[in-house]
């Protein structure tokens, strides 16, 4: 046919800049792409700040003596305060790892419990080795048997913030790929807006490309603010600075091409807005809770581990963090990418067969 | 202002929703400078054949010549080249009126100039910071019809334009239509209001169940009617009810 389709370059650009205006007047894309992940990055943010502390209580007055001296000393332990009776009751309640009373011979007895197992396995093995030790001094052993050297291997000083805020990077770029887009281009069609433009000389692809470009420009910011909040509110570590900021920014947009499939594919089997959210939903919430968001991969059951690594949002947390806790660069994450490209064929040709423009 | 030249040719044109047939192997003209009607009750397939015509539909079968294209062949010069107001269309509702003649111009690739401008054209300048959400249903046709115009096409459907409307508005818009008119411009309407048809069209064509039954001027259509000696049950007043109500709420535009 000798049809031939003009320039598509303006109206590209038309799309994309006034999609993108609009964007940022809808509410819900704004909360979920910036205020959402910030809110969460605040509240988890500063609980999360001594997760890896244990809390041994001891009895007032009773806070003396070497035994007591070394275990404060540890840095990932912090001693509290009170009566042996409250402190007994906490400890049935798992709020403490365990009770440390020392009596007048300088005898000590550790009282653990069951509501915490694993603080309770980590008290005793901490509180041992501090008893071991002071054993062997006393004893005048100067040279034991066996002895464990211990090594420091230079490495950065990490906190929660360094694991959960990549996280929150990939939420908000889940959600602005799959349900804002989704949204938009049901909200658009039901509307008739896309009859009116499609009504001027612009095509279908025209549309969708600058629907996606416009999504690209909403993701880079978000990413930018989580990062830049991050660090300058919450002492979040960019490894080499600049150059990693980068590196995320780049990854950001790799994650959108990626994901944007499934926008596009929710579009096409989603008819209206009502549709549109549960079925969202099913992309976005399952891989939010479980694709290492909250917590690493390695923590769930190792059965699931290898179905849930597979996700696409686990590629991309993945990739993300290898960035950004482990400084490397994007060329060092070849199997995420592969991973994140067979997910986006996967979606773009389900969303060719499904979408529709009508 | 009425050529004779032909500028919209339909040929035989069929369009089929799976097993009806909304518009049954229809032809007519429509010739440069004119304003056409296409009049009908509800389902006679004005607006199936208005959206072929835009290339927004795909015919089932015939052929369609707008300003010598083909539609089916040179379906982009045709949406270059014509003013497209639809009967149901929307706009982003978050946009200002400002930004969305600024998005049409830039999808219809034109410059445009002051956008102000465009607007004080169809008396919506002080609504120029306004959402398009905010709009009356007035002001959303009015703004339409600003966007049909504003890569200056030759020729320019309008479906319905005054749907809705409050008789004010109605008669505002006819004002509009005139104007668009008289700059030399082809309009084809779509409209219910069969007074409306005689007050603007040249010529209509009648439409029902997909068919065309009848093509003519006004004035000869009614001459053709009285000749089989057709009378009105009563004698029709000097005036209508609507020139009691628009002497009794003035003229001027609401809303604004
Ligand atoms: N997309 C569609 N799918 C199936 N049937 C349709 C479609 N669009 C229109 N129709 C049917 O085709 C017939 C003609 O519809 P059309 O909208 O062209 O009528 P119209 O003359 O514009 O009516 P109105 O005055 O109510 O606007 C109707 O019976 C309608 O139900
Ligand atoms: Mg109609």
């Amino acid at each position: 046919m000798k049809n031939k389709s003009p320039n598509q370059i303006r109206p590209f650009f038309s799309i994309a800049l006034y999609s993108l205006i609009a964007l940022f007047r809808n509410r819900a894309t704004v909360f979920f792409g910036f205020a959402f992940p910030l809110i969460f990055i605040s509240v988890f943010g500063l609980l999360g700040s001594n997760g890896t502390s244990i809390t041994i209580g001891v009895p007032d007055g009773r806070g003396s003596g070497p035994i007591y001296q070394a275990l404060s000393r540890i840095e990932a332990v912090s001693i509290k305060k009170g009566s042996e009776k409250d402190l007994k009751e906490q400890l049935s309640q798992g709020r403490l790892a365990g009770v440390l009373v020392i009596d007048k011979n300088n005898s000590p007895s550790l009282f653990i419990s069951q509501a915490n197992p694993q603080q309770a396995a980590a008290v005793i093995s901490m509180t041992s080795g501090v008893v071991d030790k002071l054993n062997l001094k006393l004893a005048n052993v100067t040279n034991p048997v066996i002895k464990l050297d211990i090594e420091e291997v230079s490495g950065r000083k990490f906190s929660f913030i360094d694991f959960f805020l990549p996280g929150m990077i990939g939420f908000a770029l889940l959600t602005t790929s799959i349900t804002s887009t989704s949204f938009g281009l049901i909200f658009l069609k039901k509307t008739l807006v896309l009859k009116r433009i499609f009504a001027t000389p612009t095509k279908g692809l025209t549309i969708l490309l600058g629907q996606g470009a416009s999504r690209m420009v909403m993701v880079l910011l978000q990413t930018l603010v989580i990062v830049l909040v991050g660090v300058f509110v919450f002492k979040f570590t960019l490894v080499h600075g600049l150059f990693t900021l980068t590196q995320v920014l780049i990854l950001s947009v790799i994650g959108l091409l990626s994901f944007l499939g499934f926008g596009l594919f929710v579009a096409g089997i989603a008819n209206d807005e009502n549709t549109a959210a549960p079925v969202a939903n099913l992309f976005v919430l399952p891989q939010f809770l479980v694709a290492g968001t909250f917590f690493p991969i390695d923590a769930l059951p190792s059965w699931i581990q290898p179905v849930v690594s597979l996700l696409p949002l686990s590629f991309f947390n993945t990739a993300i963090r290898k960035i950004t806790v482990e400084g490397l660069s994007i060329d060092h994450l070849v199997p995420q990418f592969i991973g994140l490209a067979v997910w986006a064929v996967i979606a773009y040709i389900l969303a060719s067969r499904t979408f529709r423009w009508e | 202002m009425k050529g004779t030249r032909t500028i919209i040719q339909v040929e035989n044109l069929t369009k089929n929703y799976e097993d009806l047939v909304a518009v049954d192997n229809i032809s007519f003209e429509v010739r440069e400078g004119e304003v056409f009607g296409l009049l009908g009750p509800n389902g006679a397939g004005k607006t199936t054949t208005l959206e072929i015509i835009e290339t927004l539909r795909k015919p089932t079968s015939g052929k369609v010549i707008v300003d010598g294209l083909d539609i089916e062949h040179d379906s982009w010069k045709v949406k270059s080249s014509i003013g497209v107001q639809l009967q149901d269309s929307g706009f982003y509702p978050d946009l200002t009126l400002v930004e969305l003649l600024k998005m049409f111009a830039g999808l219809y690739q034109v410059e445009i100039g002051d956008p102000i401008e465009i607007l004080k054209k169809f008396s919506l300048e002080e609504k120029n910071k306004s959402y398009w959400q905010k709009l009356s249903g007035g002001q959303r046709q009015r703004f339409s019809l600003a966007t049909t115009l504003i890569h200056n096409p030759k020729i320019i459907f309008l479906d319905e334009p005054t749907t809705g409307l409050d008789p004010q508005a109605r008669v505002n818009l006819w004002e509009e239509i005139r104007k668009i008119h008289a700059e030399g411009r082809t309009i084809i309407l779509t409209t219910h209001y069969m007074q409306e048809a005689e007050e603007l069209c040249d010529r209509v064509a009648i439409m029902d169940q997909g068919k065309i039954i009848e093509i003519g001027t006004p004035h000869d259509l009614i001459e053709e009617l009285l000749a089989t000696g057709f009378k009105r049950k009563r004698e029709v007043k000097k005036a209508t009810l609507e020139d009691v109500f628009l002497q009794l709420t003035g003229k001027h535009l609401r809303e604004e």
